[in-house]
């Protein structure tokens, strides 16, 4: 194999970019908020709602970036609406990706600690996380890009292979009345599954990084169909593998489904160790891209070299990590994410689509 | 020079990953427990001793738990004085107490491991017990900890818990011999499918009634005889199933695959075997009433007739056997929906979850009342019993 050195990444490495920045803690708890905010087993049809509503946002944000091939939101945006605005909104992207790297780091550390390192202190946990991310961020998004190649099968193929042991438990009834209560909580549970899409706006930077724009849309919307497919399953053996009731009350209702039966005589007697285990390479992942999105915004922000840019930010995510107390304020934090990411939606992305056709129209007139 | 420096120092740094693992815990140092007993508070002899000695700390004695420990460390090698008492292998150990955790740690004061629950197997809860505190209550630690999985099986026993976690045969751990009986529900629907930790999470939070396993020990041996029946509103005990409802119980649900029929001819047994059973529930609404129509399935064969006349070449034609085993399913299963409609009025079988799933818009009105309305409501059984064989032996 050749050694690329062109800092463009493949289509199919984009699509695995784009799914492993999408997919990662939220697989772990959605079934509980979800339900929380519906009481119905009608999850299922919201995260197929949100799923198909997400589809054209990210069509929106792949065609904002395809008017400027090669260049990532941070350096387009300021084109687009001037340099001071635009660093303003770019700078909220950087803001985001620190928050959600600081909370996706935390998650981890959490989850690590409740069930495989009970008396690890907390800083152990992230810090050895961030190093080696911090690692992988130096070199480059073809190095993120090929660690997630490398990941992606492997995490994907142990979630389902968990999955599809856990259908010993899965009763159809439990996912039964559809629609019982009409329609109305179906749109609380889209509201409420908003988080888990959080971070498709990494599309805004890799689609300026692929080798062939010409096929992005296809590439992006694949991206983000594969995370669609499995939040759908997983919400559909969780709800009915446990009952509702159930899915309600659990901290971690995912782990939970498999960590409610025992294969007596089976290569491994419980699946949530490996499913675990492997499950944190892909929160690694996840943080790893915004990491990255941080990083690359502020130095092309700030024309500043990346490397010094990365070491700065470790310090700044460690504390993100930390500056949270409570679990519950942790899940608070998941809540606000998802709205930022809505905000951020409404304020970069729609401004900077309309303004760039106006101008492309007026500059149109004027030939 | 450099890339020379480099390496050594990248070298050096190697070693602080040799320590393994931050948390590690050899497993031979760990008291694991497979079973646990939950009780009214009634202290041991130990206890009572050690409490006179002025071992104490603040409690009420709400309940007392038991938790055994396997396998126990063979101290000192095999080759003991002959003669001696055999080594168990399990080691029970009880407090009392006023919350499961508290006790646990106060174990930590009399053993040398420390408990973990990562391989808890059976919980078993006194009637007693569930009688004076409600359910969730009492399964709430067990619920929240992390080390116990929610795979962990629940029963209720008549008379002490802690008895049933005690075995005569000198090899056998009660709580796997318990978890192992689990595997004959492929011979008899007697044996109802376990309800795990996860289970009684949802159940208790919608406060539905359910049935628990219950467990009646004698002479050291364990049986399971019926069930109990957690009511959902109180979360209490309410009563036991006898046996045969235990079996139309696994019927009704549908979680059933063998069980045996005896019915009775000219007073002499005539057994039919199971070997498919199958229910299903429909419900109906009529003004402000509420039906259910339950159909009833079963195939199997006749395997024992001790009335010589009975048999398949006899005067009896296989309509008139067939007849005589419905009579008696139909017996076994009124008397079922009796018991629960009158004199538990709580729907163990899951009636309501029908009702739920095909009126879902009615479900809402009648759900935080719904063992009342379900014991007034009307059950028809229809039954299709078929009898495919007469096994291999023919009488002329």
């Amino acid at each position: 194999m050749f050694i690329r050195t062109d800092n463009k990444i493949t289509r199919s490495q984009a699509i695995v970019f784009l799914t492993n920045t999408v997919l990662g803690a939220g697989i772990l708890t959605m079934p509980r908020s979800v339900s929380q905010a519906m009481h119905t087993p009608d999850s299922w049809l919201a995260i197929l709602l949100s799923g198909l509503l997400i589809l054209p946002i990210v069509w929106l944000m792949t065609r904002l970036s395809l008017y400027y091939p090669g260049l990532t939101v941070f350096q387009y945006a300021g084109r687009i609406v001037g340099r001071l605005p635009g660093t303003v909104l770019g700078l909220m992207l950087v803001v985001f990706c620190i928050t959600i790297a600081g909370f996706e780091i935390r998650i981890l550390a959490e989850v690590t600690m409740f069930f495989l390192l009970e008396g690890t202190p907390i800083w152990a946990i992230i810090l050895p996380f961030i190093w080696a991310g911090t690692y992988l961020v130096s070199g480059g998004i073809q190095a993120i890009a090929r660690v997630y190649q490398i990941v992606f099968p492997l995490t994907i193929l142990v979630l389902l292979v968990s999955f599809g042991v856990s259908l010993r438990l899965f009763d159809i009834d439990n996912l039964r009345p559809v629609l019982g209560d009409g329609l109305a909580p179906v749109w609380d549970g889209v509201k409420a599954s908003i988080l888990i899409f959080s971070g498709c706006e990494v599309v805004l930077t890799i689609v300026g990084f692929m080798d062939q724009p010409r096929y992005a849309v296809r590439t992006m919307l694949t991206g983000i169909a594969i995370p669609a497919v499995l939040y759908l399953l997983t919400i559909i053996v969780v709800v009915g593998g446990m009952s509702l009731n159930t899915v309600i009350t659990s901290t971690w209702p995912t782990l939970d489904l498999v960590r409610s039966f025992e294969i007596t005589g089976f290569f491994i007697e419980r699946l949530e160790f490996p499913l675990m285990v492997i499950w944190l390479m892909q929160m690694f992942c996840n943080f790893c891209s915004f990491f990255f999105q941080a990083s690359l915004g502020i130095s092309q922000l700030f024309r500043l070299p990346p490397q010094p840019v990365i070491f700065a930010l470790v310090p700044i995510i460690f504390l993100t990590a930390m500056a949270v107390d409570k679990q519950k304020e942790l899940f608070a934090l998941g809540d606000i994410i998802g709205y930022m990411s809505i905000g951020l939606f409404v304020l970069l992305t729609v401004p900077l689509l309309i303004i760039q056709i106006i101008r492309k129209r007026g500059r149109r007139q004027h030939e | 020079m450099n890339s020379r420096l480099r390496v050594i120092a990248m070298s050096l740094l190697l070693p602080v990953l040799l320590a393994g693992c931050w948390s590690s815990k050899e497993i031979e140092d760990l008291a694991l427990y497979a079973g646990a007993a939950l009780d009214v508070g009634m202290e041991d002899e130990t206890e009572r001793v050690l409490e006179a000695k002025a071992a104490k700390y603040p409690r009420k004695k709400k309940l007392t738990a038991t938790v055994q420990i396997v396998p126990v460390r063979t101290v000192g090698g095999k080759s003991s004085k002959q003669g001696g008492p055999p080594h168990m292998p399990y080691n029970n150990i009880s407090g009392t107490g006023d919350s499961i955790l508290e006790i646990f740690r106060q174990f930590s004061i009399r053993l040398d491991q420390p408990i973990i629950g990562h391989h808890l197997k059976v919980i078993v809860v006194s009637a007693e017990l569930l009688k004076e505190q409600p359910i969730e209550n009492v399964m709430d630690f067990l619920l929240r900890d992390n080390d116990i999985r929610p795979s962990t099986m629940v029963f209720v026993s008549q008379g002490p818990a802690k008895d049933t976690l005690v075995s005569e045969a000198n090899n056998s751990v009660p709580a796997f011999h318990i978890m192992g009986m689990i595997r004959n529900r492929s011979r008899t629907s007697k044996v109802m499918a376990p309800v795990t930790l996860n289970n009684i999470d949802g159940l208790t939070y919608a406060k539905k009634s359910f049935a628990l396993q219950n467990l009646v020990t004698a002479n050291g041996e364990v049986e399971f005889s019926g069930a109990g029946i957690i009511k959902g509103s109180s979360g209490h005990w309410v009563g036991t199933l006898n046996q045969m409802d235990a079996e139309a119980l696994t019927w009704l649900r549908n979680e059933g695959s063998a069980g045996v029929i005896k019915a009775e001819v000219r007073d002499e047994p005539l057994t039919y075997e199971i070997k498919e059973m199958k229910s299903k529930i429909s419900s109906k609404v009529k003004g402000d009433d509420i039906e259910f129509d339950v159909s009833i399935k079963a195939d199997g064969r006749i395997i024992e007739i001790w009335d010589s006349a009975a048999g398949a070449a006899s005067p009896f034609t296989t309509e008139e056997t067939t007849a005589v085993v419905q009579k008696q399913i139909e017996k076994i299963m009124n008397a079922f929906a009796n018991k629960l409609q009158k004199k538990y009025q709580a729907d163990v079988a899951g009636f309501g979850d029908r009702f739920a799933i095909e009126h879902p818009a009615l479900w809402k009105k009648v759900k935080d009342n719904w063992d009342e309305v379900f014991s007034r409501s009307k059950i028809n059984f229809t039954y299709d019993v078929k009898i495919s064989e007469y096994g291999s032996f023919v009488e002329e």
